[in-house]
């Protein structure tokens, strides 16, 4: 299922043709889906609400917020596993850099704390051996009562609020800090798991981990390395929102959850691991970022929003060529009457 | 034929699990019993030591608290024990139950609003049930999922305003009568706590349950539609929330869409902590609900000792990430 082993596959009967080599290509990327939602979208939106494009610095601010946290999250998919933690460490990390005065010493000590929330997620995916979907539960709700309790259940201000203000003006051209920012972590993920051996890792632990223990790959520090790479970029999610709303919300995340996981598993990622791209998530960002901004220019109500997202959400988790398959062997084995005695 | 396999299969798993009885060692021992003896300790603490607790105000309070908890508790260790993790959409199941009752009941009877608040049970359990059972999609995603999808569906039609029942109905007859200090809702949770144990442990749909959760593909190996059995887990899932929100609807006599915030997390704390594993395939109806009566009296002190709302999440946000340790560690001695 993994990456390597359809090319070993496809060595025996290569293409010659230019035709057949793009055939090739396009086989073997993931993000099929991302960019179908990415297409309907774009058509949508530029009949019946054109103005997402020409605010288009409103829609990249969306863009950046949705893909940063389903960046994170990518890496840690990648490898099977899942951190439902991200929009708890995002408000954690933002109430911390709020309540601290000085500005840059915030940001540090906010980042710091995404990594430590980063390596606790590991220690017990890793070493304990719980399965991340119900320790980053329990850390879910855990640290968005930290966060309730650093933050006092109300909104906190960051007293430098000159800096805040600076980080939401335009940077370079039309560009935002946030956007800027978005881009880099996008190329620097892109080449961590495209180009870097331990980013190349993250394939083989969520293909095949037994294969990947046995190949000497030190999968648990493979583990610990994506789920600080997921803590660190929510954590740097909520330094951003806090900085350009000059104020952190404890209750911060919950909206971008949904968003962000769509976003991931749209893209191609797929959640048992060892397929996905951070391209794909870049454009199921997109697409979803796009939507959610079209939806607030046209005035749609919040629940409605909440609906068209979830499904979108559970249109990309059903919809997954594995998922696919399996319904496959489900309707044929009804079909059949009966599935073949084992003896 | 099938059938025989698969009962096979299931008795080799059985005895590998008296192996690692006889391997004395704390830790499973443990997370086998360790529940008995830290809600005895818990119950036993709080009456000597909390101020108001053993009043009979406070008693009564924990069991109108705990009920409808707990019937959504005993209802989701089906799915959990199926092996799929939990069913987040709980949230979204018990405030549907109880605004649909209510705003059904006040315009054309109470039956019709009892059928009215089935059928949105029956679409849940389908949604979740076919994605689950059929797509073999993760659980935690598509539960995710269908309660945005349900939260907004029912923000949309309610307009977020809050729905009262009629003064003298039945409903609200139902929701203040009291037996002694216990009131009706929580006989309401032992009875459903009773008829679903029996249906997981006697039934041949229970086994099928358990089965899945310890070995899926021996289970479809066995001839057996496992799509359905998944189904039907998610079905009585769905039920036991329906029945939750008609208690929580009778007890305050109203309900709105928000009512039921953190019933996810409560009842995944209670299930987890009653010592069925997240792993599937072990655990049992009636350990769940000594989970509920853990968590609903450790809530009730931290109430009762003017603790933070933060304080007691991260209170039961620990307490399921330690539980599920102590099951995971106590499965790796139990390997060795």
């Amino acid at each position: 299922m993994s990456q390597t082993s359809t090319q070993t596959m496809q060595i025996g009967l290569r293409e010659t043709t230019f035709v057949g080599k793009l055939r090739q290509r396009i086989a073997r990327r993931t993000e099929g889906r991302a960019v179908a939602l990415l297409a309907v979208v774009m058509v949508v939106v530029s009949f019946t609400q054109p103005l997402v494009f020409t605010a288009y610095p409103v829609s990249l601010g969306r863009i950046a917020l949705i893909g940063l946290v389903a960046l994170g999250l990518t890496a840690v998919i990648l490898m099977g596993e899942l951190d439902l933690s991200v929009a708890s460490t995002l408000a954690v990390s933002g109430v911390v850099m709020a309540l601290i005065p000085d500005v840059w010493m915030g940001i540090i000590v906010a980042l710091g704390v995404g990594l430590v929330i980063g390596l606790i997620n590991g220690f017990f995916v890793a070493v304990v051996g719980i399965n991340s979907f119900i320790a980053t539960l329990g850390m879910l709700f855990a640290l968005r009562g930290l966060a309730f309790i650093l933050s006092d259940e109300a909104p906190v201000r960051i007293t430098n609020t000159d800096a805040g203000i600076a980080f939401g003006l335009p940077l370079l051209g039309p560009l935002t800090p946030r956007v800027l920012i978005f881009i880099l972590a996008v190329i620097a993920l892109q080449i961590f798991v495209s180009r870097v051996k331990a980013g190349r890792e993250f394939f083989a632990v969520g293909g095949n981990r037994q294969a990947a223990y046995d190949a000497g790959i030190p999968v648990k520090r493979r583990i610990f390395t994506g789920f600080m790479i997921s803590g660190f970029v929510a954590s740097l999610a909520g330094v951003i929102n806090t900085l350009e709303r000059t104020a952190a919300d404890p209750r911060a995340g919950q909206t971008v959850l949904l968003a962000s996981f769509a976003a991931a598993i749209i893209g191609g990622n797929y959640l048992k691991g060892g397929r996905g791209s951070i391209v794909g998530t870049l454009i199921g960002a997109t697409a979803l970022g796009v939507l959610q901004v079209a939806f607030t220019l046209s005035g749609v109500q919040v629940p409605v929003q909440e609906i068209f997202i979830g499904l979108i959400l559970l249109l990309a988790v059903t919809t997954d060529p594995a998922n696919l398959r399996a319904l496959m062997g489900s309707i044929r084995s009804v079909l059949q009457g009966r599935l073949k005695s084992p003896s | 034929m099938a059938k025989e396999t698969l009962t096979e299969v299931i008795t080799v798993g059985n005895s590998g699990e008296e192996d690692v009885r006889k391997n004395r060692s704390a830790l499973p021992w443990m997370a086998e019993n360790g529940i008995f003896i830290v809600t005895g300790l818990l119950v036993l603490f709080s009456a000597l030591f909390v101020d108001g607790f053993a009043s009979l105000v406070n008693i009564t309070d924990v069991f109108h608290r705990a009920a409808p908890i707990g019937i959504v508790a005993v209802g989701m260790t089906f799915v959990v024990i199926s092996g799929n993790y939990l069913d987040l959409s709980v949230v979204a199941q018990v405030a549907t139950s109880a605004v649909i009752l209510l705003a059904v009941s006040n315009e054309y009877g109470v039956p019709l609003g009892m059928l009215a608040a089935l059928g949105a049970a029956a679409v849940y359990a389908l949604v979740n049930g076919i994605a689950v059972g059929y797509f073999k999609a993760n659980a935690v995603i598509v539960t995710l999922a269908t309660t945005y999808i349900g939260v907004g569906v029912l923000r949309f039609f309610s307009g977020g305003s809050i729905f009262f029942g009629p003064e003298d109905g039945p409903i609200r007859a139902f929701g203040t009568s009291k037996l002694g200090p216990v009131p009706y809702s929580a006989i309401v949770l032992v009875i459903v706590t009773l008829i679903l144990a029996f249906v997981l442990s006697r039934t041949n749909f229970g086994f099928l349950v358990r089965s899945y959760g310890s070995n899926e593909s021996a289970t479809r190996l066995g001839g057996v539609n496992t799509g359905f059995v998944i189904i039907g887990a998610f079905f009585v899932t769905a039920l036991a929330a329906m029945i939750a929100g008609w208690v929580l609807a009778a007890f305050s006599n109203t309900a709105v869409s928000s009512m039921s915030t953190g019933y996810d997390f409560q009842a995944l704390a209670a299930i987890i902590v009653g010592g069925t594993s997240v792993f599937g395939g072990k655990g049992s109806v009636l350990r769940t609900l000594l989970g509920v009566i853990f968590v609903s009296v450790l809530t009730n002190i931290l109430v009762l000792s003017n603790i933070s709302f933060g304080y007691q999440q991260v209170a039961l946000g620990m307490l399921i990430v330690v539980a599920v340790t102590v099951d995971a560690l106590s499965r790796k001695v139990g390997k060795r």
